[in-house]
């Protein structure tokens, strides 16, 4: 179990060394982006200098702070086990007596404090721009990082699978490229369910995303009513980092 | 299999045998044996079936049949004990651009279980062995392709593991650093671990190796010292020499059981301009494969 430990600590601390020379991409898909798509969707739903009802900015405060969480955990840690994968590097980890899982969880703690930098970064922009969020104290923020943990495990779920099936670099960086915006754009996420396609109504049932952007928009608002929302992305983690962790084998066939 | 360390066995493996899915048979039931502090170098042209037969060893590649045990460990069905008593250097691996030196050798220390202090003073050793001093504190990332390469090495040998896989070690390092991994890898083989390497570099296997293997077609061709190898090839001497006679002059290799006849050869036909060597190794290679070292495919 030690060893357990100290193998999961040493690979987020070498993952976590790459944010010395790549602070700059991280802030760009984890901040930036995800603001500017606030900023974005505010300006829109404001047309003709109407006010934005402070209802509308939690809502899109949500739906970019779920925007952060996707590009954190799909495209920029995708590309990285993609990097991993196709240079050799997990090429190291695999004649370790080191476990597949151990590799995994390392990098999935790296996400979670991506993650964790993301949503602050998020909040505290949204204090400067004059959000009014209503997370009510300790038990508010609790759940908060629960939503955004557990978030986290499903989305790099999705990730670990592309990192570990594709067949080359480029195939993969399109993948988690296009599923780390796509998840977002095609899920009731800045829209209405109601008013989008009844087929990408549907397909926003099946997305971790509709859930995450429900649990973070009912707790920004006060609602602390998110068990049915974490129950379904429990169940999607587990099942996805379940395929994640079958498909990933140090052993080539 | 009865492999365990009593027996003085290190590898064992029985009819291993790697086709892959497109029909190529990598390797084609081979049998190898390594006893305990033996340093054995596998030789082979591009596409032999080296690198397939070493990863299968180190059990990044699964085997489509057959035996390995590494000290008496089964290494197909208990990898992760098996490789927990072997240090490899993959062929074509990458290194972590933003750690520093110190930082990769003592992360993949602790990963092999070294505690912190270990991992430590085994670093500091390292580096100071690998001529890495005044990279110690750069990141990896801003180093030549033959400092990473000695990392690489380095990675291999932390935790002092009894048993050491190296594929194509010293390949893209300079004559220099070849030389310093070169004692470094005496050093080890003198303390009594066991080394399998693969090399392109015949001088590298007659200085290292006390054993060398031959493999092509994915079958060990031949197998045993550098003298046995030699013992088997009947013409020790190597006569290279211009054919010229006022025309054009062509290079001509002709090989010669005794130096006597070498000699005569050169006398009746009044060459003056000629080389006379005992036969390389490359040339026992020759004779018994039928190419040479730089003929081949390459190798998936």
């Amino acid at each position: 179990m030690k060893k357990r430990l100290t193998d999961i600590f040493c690979i987020f601390q070498i993952h976590l060394a790459r944010l010395r020379r790549e602070a700059g991409p991280f802030l760009l898909a984890a901040i930036i982006f995800p603001i500017t798509m606030f900023l974005f969707a505010s300006g829109i739903a404001g047309q003709s200098n109407e006010t934005v009802s402070n209802n509308a900015k939690l809502h899109f405060l949500a739906a970019s702070m779920v925007f952060s969480l996707s590009l954190t955990a799909i495209s920029w840690l995708g590309y990285l086990m993609l990097e991993n994968r196709f240079t050799g590097k997990l090429k190291l980890f695999a004649t370790l007596p080191l476990a597949p899982s151990s590799y995994v969880f390392g990098i999935l703690i790296f996400a979670v404090l991506q993650g964790s930098l993301g949503t602050i970064s998020m909040l505290v922009a949204a204090k400067i721009l004059g959000v009014q969020t209503n997370i009510g104290g300790v038990f508010g923020v609790l759940l908060l990082a629960l939503t955004v943990f557990i978030a986290l495990l499903a989305l790099c779920g999705i990730s670990v699978i592309v990192a570990a099936r594709v067949r080359s670099f480029s195939e993969g960086s399109l993948y988690t490229d296009a599923l780390g915006a796509g998840i977002v754009l095609l899920a009731p996420v800045y829209y209405s369910s109601d008013s989008m396609p009844r087929l990408l109504q549907w397909l926003g049932w099946i997305l971790p995303t509709t859930y995450i952007n429900s649990a973070i928009s009912k707790i920004l608002a006060g609602n602390p009513f998110v068990g049915g929302e974490i129950s379904i992305l429990v169940l999607m983690a587990l099942v996805l980092l379940t395929v994640g962790f079958k498909t990933l084998d140090w052993r080539e066939e | 299999m009865n492999n365990s360390p009593e027996n003085n066995l290190a590898v064992r493996v029985e009819n291993l045998t790697k086709r892959y899915k497109n029909g190529t048979h990598a390797t084609c039931g081979i049998d190898f044996v390594v006893r305990c502090g033996e340093c054995v170098a596998i030789l082979g042209a591009n596409g032999a079936g080296k690198t397939t037969f070493l990863r299968q060893l180190t059990t990044e590649l699964k085997p489509t049949s057959g035996a390995i045990e590494i000290f008496g460990i089964d290494a197909i069905q208990d990898a992760n004990k098996a490789k927990l008593l072997m240090g490899v250097t993959p062929q074509e691996a990458g290194v972590f651009e933003t750690l520093t030196v110190t930082e990769h050798l003592e992360f993949f220390g602790k990963l092999k279980g070294l505690d912190k202090n270990s991992a430590k003073i085994q670093t500091d050793e390292l580096i100071k062995n690998l001529e890495l001093e005044a990279e110690a504190k750069k990141q990896v990332g801003m180093l030549s392709g033959g400092q990473r390469r000695r990392i690489l090495i380095g990675l291999a040998f932390l935790g002092k593991p009894p048993l050491l896989i190296l594929d194509e070690p010293t390949t893209g390092l300079d004559p220099q650093s070849r030389r310093t991994v070169w004692i470094l890898l005496k050093q080890i083989i003198a303390s009594g671990v066991t080394v399998i390497f693969s090399t392109h570099y015949l001088e590298e296997a007659e200085q290292i190796a006390n054993r060398i293997a031959f493999i092509d077609g994915g079958k060990i061709v031949a197998d045993g010292s550098l003298t046995e190898l030699r013992a088997g090839f009947p013409n020790k001497y190597r006569l290279s020499y211009l054919n010229g006679n006022g025309q054009i002059a062509e290079p001509h290799t002709e090989f010669f059981a005794d130096f006597a006849a070498a000699r005569k050869f050169i006398g009746e036909r009044e060459i003056s301009e000629y080389q006379l060597a005992t036969a390389s190794l490359e040339d026992v290679y020759f004779s018994i494969v039928g190419k040479s070292l730089t003929d081949g495919n390459d190798e998936q």
